[in-house]
């Protein structure tokens, strides 16, 4: 062989050597804890909750499954675990559609667990990409196929992840790792899995719940009534609700799905009311099929908390229009355990007609600014 | 496809690679044809809409260059023949890169409600400007009738097709009628692999590494003083990396394949002065705007005062070519106001003391940086007004937040200032010297293992750096 081609050899050998070398650094580590919970170091958690959520379902231990969109991200485990007596893993995901809940769902149900809780949100039906188009969704993590563990294992992400773990090992170097997480270079910033996406403790809450922020929602959506009808199409929400919730639910009947309608602030339907009426009337028309069909189905719960006046008429709870405070986390869990609001079998559309008039009966001039 | 991906660099590129070698054996014509096509197969995974686009265009460039070179027609005759082609270019790229900018100014002016919402074909600036070098040499009398294959891998020569270089006819086509370049060279595959390796480090550990930071004067806060600057230099440094490695990478590929592309970059950052400087950055197309704009405008032979009138005008459309908005309109002409207060400087300014040339050497990279990435706030910022902006906070010391975080970033950007002026570049490294057909002698130094083994990690950093969707910036122009 010439020189050339010897050498050739040698920097495709080396180049070939630092690649495996990357990836066995990666699978030792393994920051997302795929292959097994951490236990050569302490776990740190990324807030990127459609990553994470693929290691939590393989690493935490779990009876419970807990889902939903931003308004149940802020939730805590532990919450959950106290107030209905399971051991939850809460893989909710801020933004997130029935097509990326219903996957995440789908892997984590495969660890078996007895119970489901869904927070439910009827804008998740509107018409979202399949998993493998959804660039958000690193879809072959949670299939744990070639591809997904390749480019898990062979990524400069990963590496980087793994040598910050490493370096927050040592504590002169942890202002350096608080540094780099802070520009994003470091995304596994979390120690603690209970506090992943909550709010932190340091933030007062009446600065960030209170009417004046409902309102200013409110007077945003009154400007741009657009926004409000954005995207909501009956047909093709319940497209998505059979194809992405009813048939998962038929297919785990051993699992028991309790599923809860939040307590949106009043003015979530007021603004439609007044703003976009045939948006609204697409909601409950859709809701009262949604809650027709969970009726016919023996291994479902369904909770209403849209018409819980206590919670919907008091803005101070509320950051915007649908986004509740922790306060009201608690209230939620306490009354899913106590069974309130609980959605009657044999008449399933009541909470809906309730709430028809309490819209139709709200005076958005009563509201003290 | 992407340089910077899995299917190109472990499945397109080696294929082709070993059926060039292959066809090599068998003639001259096969590899140049097999090179062709598998340049066509290379813009159709991602652009296959515009294929017969480009198709057409080579068409139409080639029989207009034939008529120029083959038929003996009148002066008046060839000029039209040479409009013709010219302007049938440029309709077709004002077509699909200016009409929706025209579009949406008339319609800011006399609300028309004209809205026009066409998808730029990628590299149509690029291989639109290769071809109205060839017609323009071509009625200059400058050119050898080439055979079609050859002239449509001219055009289509996947390496550059996307991104440049900018290929000059008479450099390209001589090499692809070239019998040598069709078997393999463990020495020019070895460069190739090692000029890749370092483009794609380039590009998806350093560009990619950096960009985070260009959202602190970027993004959607308003920045202080010291964000300002953090997210300004840092994408003076990701534009430099990105594109750099871009054209790295593209060198280097074509060197595997026997086939030596022109530099594009040569440590602009380390320029002296802003005509320096446009003598580093993007050399391709400073040579083709010098050659093919601001010569035939009248260049510097028609006074001062018109000099700087073609240099406004180079620059302006030079910012133009980028894309079209008002942005990069205000970024070339910026540039062009530059070169000409530089060349009043160099005319009317005072000789610097021979023992103050070091200092003032100094003075003068700094201020020539400095000039750079002011410019590169208003190709980088989204609409003019956020540049102002952006500029005003920097040019404002007074709002400082110089947190952990902006520190840290800080050093960041010390290391990255580091490579842009005191590491050799790419060339300097690999001793690549396209004019003398010459690359690797650094190889044959003591230092080679380093280079080699530095080189080989660097490719699989490289290839661990690829992430999904990152494109390069100038894929956009």
């Amino acid at each position: 062989m010439s020189i050339s081609g010897q050498n050739l050899f040698r920097f495709l050998s080396v180049g070939a050597a630092t690649f495996i070398l990357a990836a066995a650094l990666n699978y030792v580590i393994d920051p997302l804890q795929l292959f097994r919970p951490a236990v050569l170091y302490p776990a740190r958690y990324s807030l990127d909750d459609r990553m994470q959520n693929a290691g939590l379902i393989r690493s935490q231990d779990f009876n419970t499954v807990f889902i939903g969109t931003s308004l149940a991200v802020h939730y805590r485990a532990s919450a959950i675990n106290d107030a209905l007596g399971v051991k939850s893993v809460k893989l909710a995901m801020s933004g997130s559609n029935s097509v990326e809940q219903s996957f995440v769902l789908n892997a984590a149900l495969l660890r078996r667990p007895k119970m489901v809780l869904w927070e439910m949100d009827d804008w998740i039906f509107r018409d979202a990409p399949p998993i493998d188009e959804d660039k958000f969704v690193p879809a072959d993590y949670y299939r744990m196929n070639i591809k997904g563990i390749s480019g898990y294992l062979l990524s400069l992400d990963t590496a980087r992840e793994s040598v910050g773990i490493l370096i927050r090992l040592l504590k002169p170097l942890d202002r350096l790792a608080a540094a780099l997480a802070s520009l994003q270079y470091l995304k596994f910033g979390s120690g603690s899995i209970d506090d992943l996406n909550t709010l932190p403790a340091n933030v007062d809450r009446t600065t960030v719940y209170n009417t004046a922020n409902t309102r200013k929602s409110f007077d945003y959506f009154a400007a741009h009534p657009s926004e409000i009808a954005s995207g909501y199409d009956y047909d093709a929400m319940v497209r998505g609700f059979e194809r992405d919730v009813i048939s998962l639910i038929k297919a785990y009947p051993g699992v028991e799905f309790r599923i809860y309608f939040p307590p949106y602030s009043i003015l979530q339907f007021v603004s439609m009311r007044d703003f976009s009426p045939q948006t609204l009337q697409i909601i409950l028309k859709f809701t009262s099929l949604a809650l027709e069909r969970f009726a016919q189905l023996p291994n479902v719960k369904v909770y209403d908390f849209r018409d819980a006046q206590e919670i919907t008429h008091d803005l101070d709870n509320y950051h915007d229009v649908i986004h509740h405070s922790p306060t009201i986390d608690l209230k939620v869990l306490s009354m899913i355990a106590a069974g309130d609001h609980l959605v009657n079998r044999d008449a399933p559309t009541v909470s809906v007609e309730r709430l028809k008039q309490q819209v139709e009966a709200y005076r958005i001039d009563a509201i003290e600014r | 496809m992407l340089f910077n991906s899995y299917p190109f660099i472990f499945l397109f590129l080696p294929i082709v690679l070993l059926g060039y070698f292959a066809l090599g054996r068998r003639g001259n014509l096969a590899p140049v044809i097999w090179l062709a096509l598998a340049s066509l197969a290379f813009y159709s995974f991602s652009n296959w809409q515009f294929v017969l686009l480009l198709l057409a265009s080579i068409a139409f460039n080639y029989l207009i260059g034939l008529l120029l070179i083959a038929r003996k027609l009148r002066p008046g005759r060839r000029f039209a023949v040479l409009s013709i082609g010219v302007v049938g270019d440029l309709v077709v790229l004002g077509i699909f890169k200016y009409a929706g900018f025209l579009a949406a100014n008339l319609n800011a002016m006399f609300s028309t409600g004209m809205t026009i919402d066409i998808l730029l074909p990628v590299g149509i600036s690029f291989y639109t400007f290769t071809q109205i070098a060839f017609l323009v040499d071509a009625y200059r009398g400058n050119v050898a009738r080439y055979a079609l294959p050859h002239y449509a891998l001219f055009v289509t020569y996947f390496p550059h097709l996307i991104a440049g270089p900018i290929l000059h006819h008479k450099d390209m086509i001589p090499q692809f009628e070239r019998a040598e370049a069709k078997r393999p060279d463990a020495h020019l595959i070895l460069c190739g692999l090692i000029i890749f390796a370092i483009g794609l480090f380039k590009k998806t550990c350093l560009a990619d590494g950096i960009q985070p930071l260009v959202a602190l004067a970027f993004g959607p806060a308003t920045p202080s003083f010291d964000q300002a600057w953090i997210g300004a230099l840092a994408y003076t440094f990701q534009l430099y990396f990105d594109f750099s490695g871009y054209s790295d990478m593209a060198i280097g590929i074509s060197l595997m394949f026997g086939i030596f592309l022109p530099l594009n970059f040569n440590s602009p950052y380390k320029a002296t002065s802003i005509i320096d400087f446009w003598r580093r950055w993007h050399m391709t197309l400073s040579q083709f705007l010098r050659d093919y704009l601001y010569i035939p405008l009248g260049g510097n032979r028609h006074g001062r005062v018109l000099r700087y009138v073609n240099l406004m005008i180079t620059m302006l459309l030079g910012g133009l070519w980028h894309g079209a908005a008002w942005t990069f309109a205000a970024w070339g002409a910026l540039h062009g106001a530059y070169l000409c207060i530089n060349h009043a400087w160099n005319n009317y300014g005072p000789a610097v003391a021979p023992r103050f040339v070091r200092l003032a050497n100094i003075g003068a990279v700094m201020l020539t940086f400095v000039s750079v990435v002011v410019a590169w706030v208003f190709f980088r910022a989204d609409s003019t007004s956020s540049a102002v902006m952006i500029l005003s906070k920097m040019a404002n010391p007074t709002v400082l937040v110089l947190g952990y975080r902006e520190m840290f970033a800080c050093c960041y950007i010390f290391i990255y200032a580091g490579l842009v002026w005191f590491a050799p570049n790419t060339q300097q490294v690999m001793g690549y010297d396209h004019s003398n057909r010459a690359v690797g002698e650094p190889l044959t130094r003591l230092r080679q293992p380093l280079l080699l083994y530095g080189t080989a990690a660097m490719l699989a950093f490289g290839v661990l750096g690829i992430q999904q969707h990152s494109e390069f910036i100038y894929f956009r122009f």
